[in-house]
């Protein structure tokens, strides 16, 4: 008896001590969006539109484009 | 899978506006809604820095912890969107975002607000990829063209560069890297870098 009312003050003790997860996933209650490599140009290839974007932030380096890097 | 960002570096920011003006431009945002703008620090005064503000797609967005009718979603490149139809616009979202990225619009008499608005990435939103009812509600989806955003592409200095975090952490570091540091670095120097060649410096006698 002693030790389940033991286990019942231990269990209403700690019961505080939980942490709740700040960062914990929200369900979406919009609309489904469409992949955006699901349209005619890529045609639902995901690395040739990942390439794609690639290249276009390769293109944001100057430095590459110059071959005037200090790497 | 891609972690869409921004980064805006302030040694080459001109403060010229062209991404601000790329962006009501591309997606003919209305009167009153900026979703993108620049901040200028010590205006004026020698050694100013201005930096381009927009939504920076958070990898814990907290507009997206505060939203009460949950209408926002996470791309699978980490693009944070949001659901327009489903949008009762609270403002909850503009208090909790330390950018001040979401905008609303005025909806009628008395402040009566609208419907949110932010920066996409120019990644449109929950509706059919580049459809008429997206570009009305989002703009245009440069991401589904394979494009990055406009703001970014448009930077006539290329202090605003968008794209896979990895990727443009790279090139910011070649940057830092190139240009060096130091007190010695001023204007030209501390964008771009020296030059080793006298004649290539600005005010060399030719």
């Amino acid at each position: 008896m002693k030790t389940v009312i033991a286990a019942l003050a231990a269990g209403l003790a700690l019961a505080a001590c939980h942490e709740i997860p700040q960062d914990a996933a929200k369900p979406y209650a919009g609309k489904e969006d469409v992949k955006p490599y699901a349209g005619d140009l890529f045609k639902g290839d995901k690395q040739k539109f990942e390439q794609a974007l690639a290249a276009r932030a390769d293109h944001e380096n100057e430095y590459l484009r110059t071959h005037d890097a200090k790497q | 899978m891609a972690r869409m960002k921004f980064i805006c570096d302030a040694e080459r920011c001109i403060e010229c506006n062209s991404c601000t003006t790329a962006c009501k431009n591309e997606h003919e945002v209305p009167w009153g809604v900026n979703r993108r703008r620049l901040v200028t620090l010590n205006d004026g005064v020698p050694g100013e820095r201005s930096i381009s503000v927009a939504c920076m797609h958070c990898t814990d967005a907290p507009c997206m912890a505060v939203c009460p009718v949950d209408c926002f979603y996470r791309t699978d490149d980490e693009i944070v969107l949001h659901d327009k139809d489903l949008c009762i616009g609270c403002g909850y979202c503009y208090y909790a975002c330390p950018f001040g990225a979401p905008q609303f619009p005025q909806a009628g008499a008395f402040g009566l607000r609208g419907k949110m608005d932010k920066c996409t990435y120019c990644a449109g939103g929950p509706e059919e990829n580049n459809s008429v009812e997206e570009f009305r509600k989002y703009g245009r989806n440069r991401i589904a063209e394979g494009k990055l955003p406009l703001c970014a592409e448009m930077c006539s200095t290329k202090a605003l560069i968008a794209g896979d975090s990895a990727v443009i952490a790279k090139i910011y570091k070649t940057r830092v890297v190139t240009r060096g540091k130091g007190e010695q670095l001023w204007g030209w120097k501390t964008a771009y870098g020296g030059s080793d060649k006298v004649s290539d410096n600005l005010g060399a006698k030719a």
